[in-house]
């Protein structure tokens, strides 16, 4: 059995990855704000998980203006909704006793 | 890295919970510019029918039908489109009307102050019923504007559809921008 990804393993990291990848592929992804209410960080504390993610490929984060004022957009990379399924999958085999 | 059975259970119930949060989210997201779209229908509808009663008392169904087409393309176009034509919201719309056009013309035959409490209140029955399956904000917008529209009712006199303007336009813009956020 694999291990448990250590980039998604983090509570903050692993709820960005479960909101992201309850979206559909091809659909734009969540803003920075959206976020911030989904996972119960700070501006601060959800931008360096953010980060995090971006190095590791998982998350493609955009910056645009909209109406004059700067919007993020955070959107699941394949690779993150691949390495997110696996965590899943490790963490059911542990409650599955395999 | 150890991780026991109590603590992967844990986090997999984060992540239920998160997924849910986000889908009813989106939701709530497509719904609050139907609201909004319908705070702007009934507001124009209203104020069309307090200076214009004559003409536009009769006719009010007519504005109604701006409402349909904008919410069916609303739906469409939303946070979660739609990909084939919401055939069953438009066959909701007609079966509320068909009911409404039944008790208030047909068989209960209500006068014009009946007729403008009735029918807000016919569909906010509906938002205050899919809050049971699709969140609370859908009861707490039904249940409260129902109630304020009652207050009119009864105690705005000649101002009522004034009072109507107010609570079902003003009323539903501010529900809508308020579930945007939910």
């Amino acid at each position: 059995m694999e291990g448990p990804d250590d980039v998604i393993h983090q509570p903050v990291r692993l709820r960005v990855m479960a909101a992201l990848t309850a979206l559909a592929p091809d659909e734009e992804g969540l803003d920075f704000a959206r976020l911030k209410s989904l996972t119960g960080a700070t501006d601060g504390n959800l931008g360096a998980h953010l980060d995090h993610l971006a190095r590791a490929g998982y998350v493609e984060v955009t910056k645009a203006f909209v109406a004059r004022r700067p919007r993020t957009t955070v959107k699941a990379s394949p690779q993150g909704r691949a390495a997110f399924a696996r965590h899943v999958a490790f963490l059911k085999a542990i409650i599955a006793g395999t | 890295m150890t991780i026991r059975s109590d603590e992967a259970a844990a986090m997999l119930a984060d992540v239920e919970t998160v997924v849910a949060r986000v889908k009813q989210s989106r939701i709530y997201c497509s719904a609050a510019l139907c609201i909004i779209l319908w705070g702007v229908v009934d507001l124009v509808r209203d104020i069309l029918i307090a200076v214009g009663p004559r003409w536009f008392g009769p006719r009010w169904f007519l504005i109604d039908l701006i409402g349909v087409a904008g919410t069916l393309a609303l739906l469409r176009n939303g946070a979660s489109p739609v990909s084939r034509f919401p055939f069953r919201i438009l066959a909701a719309f007609a079966l509320f009307y068909a009911f409404g056009w039944i008790w208030s013309d047909l068989l209960g035959q209500f006068g014009p102050r009946e007729e403008m409490a009735f029918w807000p209140t016919l569909f906010l029955f509906g938002y205050a019923l899919a809050g049971l399956w699709f969140g609370a904000a859908f009861s707490v917008i039904g249940l409260g504007l129902t109630a304020l529209i009652l207050i009119g009712y009864f105690w705005s006199g000649e101002a009522f559809i004034l009072w109507q303007a107010f609570v079902t336009g003003f009323g539903f813009m501010l529900c809508g921008l308020w579930m945007r956020r939910a």
